[in-house]
């Protein structure tokens, strides 16, 4: 810590400080500072930037960047502020991109929502956003977006018009006698979901993968800004529905950070139980993908019926499925009049996933065709896992020890046993292995955590039917938070900042991990032959709900 | 032949009727085990038991709107799915179905019916291809062009396993292959009949060599472009292939319509029937292999083997059965 | 005469073929209801992977402005007669997403659904009980909704 300290003070910043326990949050006076600094902080060992997040002060007539630079080996992590003024000819900022190539869609999307130019980027174009946007950055706070909402068919139509375009080059560029194409891999694709990737091949041979994303951009971060503090649960929760529970608990976490309360252990130990349920029934989703991807549809079938009784779970819990709302700023929604019943489906659905896994192992995971197509194929290293910052399973595949329930406990996961589960080789069969030993980590967390409220309730410390939650006040201070949880598909990253008495969120930026797993895809799938795209990408365990938010 | 036999022929047994009744059949049968597989319950409310599932869905794609793409060859599209289905049912009359047609020989007993069973066999994914090409579509190309190099490397095992029973026996009458059987030659023949279900598999387009058609990498392959009517004709085609060559491995392996006891059409139904068991059973638990894998494992594998395995033949001729 | 079509009618409605898009959250409900513990095949209803072989689009909850006309453009590609189910809130009018900018609000107003399946998202059994509505409407061989106007047909896809 000291030592980042020590670069940092280098420089000449507004204030350096300590944040929680390990970031150091620091503002820089001088915009052109920047990228000195980032080639410091690269020599020690920060390798990774996690987003890039500006904040439209309006009333200051600043935009704020916000960059998050992580340490994947020392936990040691930096936030680090620009000011820029807020005019659209002079927003611009030297690109991190050549120093850290996993900012490079951070970027791409600071650019395109906010008109935040940065300098030096090897490509910048709009990105996500579609084509009726370009050029009018709609997550300013001045962007009038009832006008724009009137001319809906003059949108669609442009947006038609620009895959048109793009179809006419493509038939221009490329000869029709040779056999070098591009194909749309997408969105009506039977196994793509809303993401389009134009694969040029030769052939069956795969040249180059250019993803478009943006097919299911809901603009969740500016949504937030219209709701309050307990409506945003709506908008944060349908990142993604696989895995519900997590990323309202990080949501939670920041607005309580901010308020400055602490919720009750029964609070805390019921998030790990949702948390790790709904990690259950998300990667058994991709478990049973993977196997889908190659044309096998039984394991996704075995998978789906072993994850209707953790939705039991779920359902029992919040009397919803998958859009339940269980977790909300101040602990947990609802009581557990009778927590007996509520474990005893628990412990249904755990017996349910202990009948199928020897089965699994058996007959699916040592499958000699599925081991020929996915061993050896697609790896990731270790210093691919820095470079592109890939979270969650994908990472720990390549044997990279990286957990943010580890690493930044939160909830009750201080409390409780576990250690990092890994695999070697980082390729696309362990990114299978890794999803099966992490359900089984999750079962031990379960399992761990109902005993924890089982004590506590016998020794009268934990009341189930009325410790659920705690009050929160209304209106918040001015104030700011970062918060991390691991979802299951990597780290999420919550940026909330609210302003002084305030009823609902001023920014809320959400930083999830399928951005960079979409980003490394071109990289992966190259060279590959058309077999492959669906494998390799089904084993990234994308979720474009959380790509595009 | 008389006029009324020949009719009965065309248009009743082993004919229209027949293979649409197997049609039905085969597609339901595949829907409901490959549902037990997956747990769930498959067809269950349209018919008894669900059986009259199929029958809706081919009522249902016939009055359905019948699409011929605007940058398709409309020759090409359209009349591929007419010929291909009658193609796929040539070889019906090679086969001995019954003792009860033509004192159990096939309809058209000839003494080169396993030459011309295999060559009608080949005949149909060239077809096939067809379709692709006519489609005019990126993906039914891709899919039309993995079809044919798939078939020409699954071709040449194919024909050699073929010949295994020919060679052993002296003869390619499949009347003469089918009585010579015993169990001892099904020993003998073991090996080719091994080789021969794998090439079927490919040939076939079943899992795990489903490449041609593969959903997941290019949509649905040849058929991506075909509706109504045109896909039912290629779905008759595909299940009456299934039939053709399943049907051609137990006659040439497994003793055809020869059983326990008496001899008679149903010995045959119920092996082919578990032919049709064990590709489900390989469906429900194998993955697909890529084109390039299925390549390589057909000229460095296959084919060798199936050269190996006619040396086997000659040597068990000689020196086991002592001819 | 009649009664021939009633047959024709009859089995269409008895074999009911989904083509396989998904544009929005709710088509993890859909998977569901695919899976073992509802099963929708039960019914008759499969999943296909081109639309050209499809009886029924599905709009799975929400539409963005950007998938709106790949949504369009696969239901121009079904064979008639198509029909059009929505599932869930954001079909009908936004939903959780009412205040978003990028959403499409009044989607059937673009593409009129046959069979609305509310819930947010609906629950398996929800959507097989709207499909089995659809069924009735087309056992009674009624026009769908969506060949009888809609926004789309100004629109270029």
């Amino acid at each position: 810590m000291e030592k980042l300290k020590n670069i940092l003070n280098k420089y000449e910043t507004e204030y350096v400080e300590d944040y929680k326990s390990n970031w150091v949050k620091a503002k820089l006076k001088n915009k052109e500072d920047l990228l000195n600094l980032i080639k410091d902080l690269k020599e020690a060992g920060v390798k990774t930037c996690s987003t890039v997040s500006p904040t439209d002060f309006i009333d200051d007539n600043k935009i704020e960047v916000n960059y998050f630079l992580e340490n994947l080996k020392d936990k040691k992590n930096v936030w680090l502020k620009v000011d820029l003024p807020r005019e659209l000819e002079n927003c611009e900022i030297d690109s991190i991109t050549p120093l850290m190539p996993s900012a490079k869609w951070h970027e791409l999307e600071a650019y395109s929502t906010y008109g935040v130019k940065f300098k030096g980027h090897p490509n910048l174009r709009y990105f996500l956003i579609s084509r009726d946007y370009y050029g009018k950055f709609p997550f300013r706070k001045d962007f009038d977006w009832k006008a724009h909402e009137k001319n809906l068919i003059e949108n669609v139509n442009s947006i038609s018009e620009e895959f048109f375009e793009e179809y006419e080059e493509n038939e221009e560029t490329f000869d029709k006698e040779g056999s070098r194409t591009v194909l749309n891999w997408g969105p009506t694709h039977p196994a793509s979901g809303p993401i389009r990737l134009k694969v040029y091949v030769n052939g069956e041979n795969i040249e180059k993968v250019d993803a478009d994303i943006g097919y299911v951009w809901r603009a969740l971060e500016n949504l937030a800004e219209r709701k309050d503090f307990i409506g945003t649960i709506v908008a944060v929760e349908r990142i993604c529905f696989m895995d519900n529970p997590n990323p309202m608990i990080c949501y939670s976490q920041a607005v309580e950070e901010i308020a400055g309360k602490e919720i009750t252990p029964f609070a805390k130990f019921m998030r790990v139980i949702l948390g790790e349920t709904g990690r259950i029934a998300s990667h058994l989703i991709s478990m049973g993908g993977f196997f889908g991807t190659m044309g096998l549809q039984t394991f996704l079938m075995w998978c789906l019926d072993v994850r209707e009784y953790f939705l039991d779970v779920l359902e029992d819990y919040s009397g919803a499925r998958i859009a339940t709302a269980c977790v909300e700023p101040g602990g947990v929604r609802y009581p557990l009049n009778d927590y007996k019943a509520w474990f005893e489906t628990l412990n249904k659905a755990i017996n349910e996933w202990e009948r199928v896994k020897d089965d699994i192992n058996d007959i699916f995971l040592k499958n000699p065709l599925m081991v020929s197509r996915a061993k050896d194929n697609g790896i990731f290293t270790k210093d691919d896992v820095e470079e592109f910052y890939l979270a969650g399973p994908i990472a720990r595949a390549s044997g990279f020890k990286t957990d943010v329930r580890i690493d930044e406990p939160y909830a009750g996961y201080g409390e409780l046993e576990m250690d990092y589960v890994t695999c070697e080789n980082g390729d696309a069969r362990d990114r299978l292995f890794i999803i099966v030993k992490e359900v089984n980590q999750s079962i031990d967390l379960i399992k761990q955590a109902m005993k924890k409220i089982e004590e506590g309730v016998e020794a009268g410390e934990m009341n189930p039917a009325k410790d659920h939650l705690v009050r929160m006040p209304r209106r918040m201070p001015a104030g700011e938070a970062v918060t991390r949880v691991e979802w299951a598909r990597g780290e999420m990253l919550m940026h909330l900042v609210t302003m002084d008495k305030s009823t609902s969120p001023y920014r809320l930026k959400l930083r999830a991990p399928s951005v960079n797993h979409t980003m490394v895809l071109d990289r992966l799938i190259s060279g590959k032959t058309l077999s492959d795209i669906p494998l390799l990408y089904g084993s990234m365990h994308i979720c474009q709900g959380d790509l595009d938010r | 032949m008389s006029v009324g036999a020949a009719l009965f022929y065309i248009f009743v047994f082993p004919g229209l009727l027949f293979l649409l009744l197997w049609t039905f059949f085969i597609f339901y049968f595949a829907r409901k085990t490959l549902a037990y597989v997956h747990k769930r319950v498959g067809p269950h409310f349209n018919g008894p038991g669900g059986s009259l599932q199929t029958v809706w869905d081919v009522f249902k794609l016939l009055t359905k709107e019948s699409i011929t793409p605007k940058s398709a060859d409309p020759y090409l599209f359209n009349i591929i799915p007419i010929i291909t289905p009658l193609v796929a049912a040539l070889p019906v009359i090679l086969i001995p179905w019954t003792p009860l047609i033509n004192h159990g020989h096939g309809i058209l007993d000839t003494n080169y019916g396993v030459l011309g069973l295999v060559v009608l066999i080949g005949v149909e994914p060239f077809l096939l291809f067809l379709t692709g090409f006519g489609s005019h579509n990126k993906y039914s190309f891709l899919g039309g062009m993995r079809i044919l190099s798939q078939m020409i490397s699954m071709e040449a095992p194919f024909f050699l396993a073929a010949l295994s029973p020919a060679l052993l026996f002296g003869t390619m009458n499949l009347y003469d292959i089918m009585y010579s059987n015993t169990y001892l030659t099904t020993l003998i023949l073991l090996p080719g009949a091994v080789i021969f279900i794998i090439t079927m598999l490919g040939i076939l387009e079943q899992p795990p060599f489903h490449i041609p058609d593969a959903e997941q990498e290019i949509v649905y392959g040849f058929y991506t472009e075909y509706a109504g009517t045109n896909y039912v004709l290629l779905k008759f085609a595909e299940f009456t292939e299934i039939l053709v060559v399943s049907a051609a491995a137990v006659t040439l392996f497994f003793g055809g319509f020869r059983g326990w006891g008496f001899d008679s059409f149903l010995w045959l139904f119920i092996k082919i029937v578990l032919l049709g068991i064990l590709m489900v059973a390989i469906r429900a638990s194998n993955p697909r292999l890529r084109l390039d894998q299925m390549l390589k494992f057909t000229w460095s594998w296959l084919t060798p083997l199936a050269i190996l395995n006619l040396v086997w033949i000659i040597f068990a001729k000689l020196y086991i059965l002592g001819v | 005469m009649l009664k021939v079509l009633d047959f024709f009618n009859y089995a269409r409605s008895k074999s009911p073929w989904i083509v396989h898009f998904c544009s929005g959250c709710c088509s993890l409900e859909m998977l569901a209801a695919m899976g073992p513990r509802y099963d929708w095949e039960r019914y008759g209803y499969i999943m296909t992977p081109t639309p050209r072989q499809a009886d029924i689009i599905f709009i799975t909850g929400l539409v963005s402005k950007k998938i709106l006309p790949a949504l369009l453009r696969t239901y121009e590609q079904m064979p008639e007669p198509r029909y059009v189910v929505a599932i869930g809130a954001c079909a009908y009018d936004g939903g959780p997403y009412n205040d978003s900018q990028s959403v499409i609000k009044n989607m059937t107003e673009i593409l009129p659904a046959d069979v609305f399946v509310a819930g947010c998202p609906p629950k398996p059994e929800a959507i097989i009980a709207g499909l089995e509505e659809l069924k009735e409407k087309i056992k009674r061989g009624e026009p769908s909704a969506s060949s009888q106007g809609g926004l789309w047909k100004k629109m270029k896809f």
